[in-house]
């Protein structure tokens, strides 16, 4: 198996982190995205869509979405789990995952795309849009402290998947989207140091 | 167990067209968006983000988020297979459903948000931002109408939970004028066959 890969972009390391966590090591490439690589003729034959990261299975097939690519590790690799065990757990994470991408990564993307220096000239940004969603991102974080309350993880008593999207969009947010991680927002700090000194954070 | 949902918004109608392929009947209770009932502290406690729909379980667990709910009656009914079979399929059907979200679902509901007076006053519309979803929405279609090309279904030779996000994301476009072209005849082909399942009409 080989990963498509790009080092700078907040998806691949969501697959990176989820590899590094299951113990795995697979082949890598980078596919550089800031010099439009990834929408080559030869990157689109394995991927129309043009996003990353893409998994190359070994009969040759590829993969992609973060979440089908750890879907298909989680399938072949039970152990640790980080999807789910029982229909009910399973849904519970599924929730958390999705929560942390709608109301997170989502706003945080938003607010990248439409203020970082990266995007201009590539996509009609809107600065006000951006700085809406920004802000939104912001106020999201308020509301992930109070759920995470006194939870050591995301989804619960254990490290899942939900906990590597919301770190991945946190990060995101505050490298590259102006975010900020409000020390006084205790729970979300506890957890944002507990779930970044796991040495997967490092992939 | 129950489900909080609203007869006429897409992803409550996501959760119902699943039960019906599954052949699952659950009690529904109905939360008006439109009166705002989903904002109220009541139906907050329920779900925190106040999105419908929400399967309340017997334990009185509450399970928010589609394509969770649909994970779950997956997993305690797994015919007929409607997320995968085996390793690789259940990844597949993932890839696709995602991408159904993504490039057609999350654009008509783009479209929708930021033109239609139903959320006039109340988010923040950007009109020409609503136009891009639907340029993209459109350009999308173009793309999918060509995958269609080769395959009955939206993942491969059968009907999956990525069928159903495709099918209410394109029925959702009617609501900012988003159809299906004349000339787009695999698109077309498959939106008759799915529409006339009799899961359609939940």
């Amino acid at each position: 198996m080989k990963l498509y890969d790009f080092a700078l972009a907040p998806n691949p390391r969501r697959a990176r982190i989820f590899i590094a966590e299951k113990g795995l090591k697979l082949d890598n490439e980078q596919v550089n995205i800031l010099e439009g690589k990834n929408r080559t003729p030869e990157f689109l034959a394995k991927n129309p869509a043009g996003g990353l990261p893409v998994l190359q299975l070994d009969d040759g097939s590829y993969l992609a979405e973060s979440v089908a690519i750890c879907r298909y590790l989680e399938s072949l690799h039970p152990e640790p789990n980080l999807m789910g065990k029982s229909a009910r757990e399973q849904a519970e994470i599924e929730m958390w995952n999705r929560r942390m991408e709608l109301n997170l990564f989502g706003p945080v993307s938003r607010a990248f795309q439409n203020t970082n220096e990266l995007f201009k000239g590539r996509i009609k940004q809107f600065a006000d849009y951006g700085a809406a969603q920004r802000e939104t991102s912001q106020s999201q974080m308020q509301w992930l402290d109070a759920q995470i309350g006194s939870k050591p993880f995301i989804a619960g008593d254990r490290f899942t998947i939900a906990d590597i999207t919301a770190l991945v969009a946190i990060d995101f947010g505050t490298q590259m989207a102006g975010l900020k991680l409000d020390p006084a927002l205790k729970n979300l700090g506890r957890w944002h140091q507990a779930v970044s000194s796991r040495p997967s954070a490092k992939a | 167990m129950k489900i909080y949902e609203f007869t006429q918004a897409p992803n409550p109608r996501r959760v119902r067209v699943f039960l019906a392929e599954k052949g699952i009947t659950v009690p529904l209770v109905q939360v008006n968006i439109a009166a705002g009932d989903n904002r109220k502290p009541e139906f907050l406690k329920i779900n925190p983000m106040g999105g419908l729909p929400v399967l309340e379980l017997d334990d009185g667990t509450h399970i928010a988020e589609s394509v969770a709910i649909c994970r779950y009656f997956e997993e305690t009914k797994p015919n007929p297979p409607l997320f995968g079979t085996d390793a690789k399929d259940k990844a597949v059907v993932e890839m696709w459903n995602r991408r159904m979200e993504i490039e057609i679902l999350s654009m008509t509901a783009g479209a929708f948000r930021n033109t239609s007076d139903f959320f006039k006053g109340r988010i923040p519309q950007v009109k020409e931002y609503g136009e891009i979803c639907r340029n993209a929405a459109l350009k999308r279609m173009e793309w999918l109408d060509t995958v269609l090309a080769d395959r009955e279904f939206i993942a491969g030779p059968r009907y999956t939970i990525a069928d159903i996000t495709a099918l209410i994301g394109i029925d959702f476009g009617r609501t900012t004028g988003i159809k299906i072209l004349e000339n787009q005849k695999n698109l077309a082909r498959w939106h008759q066959a799915v529409s006339s399942r009799p899961s359609a009409k939940a």
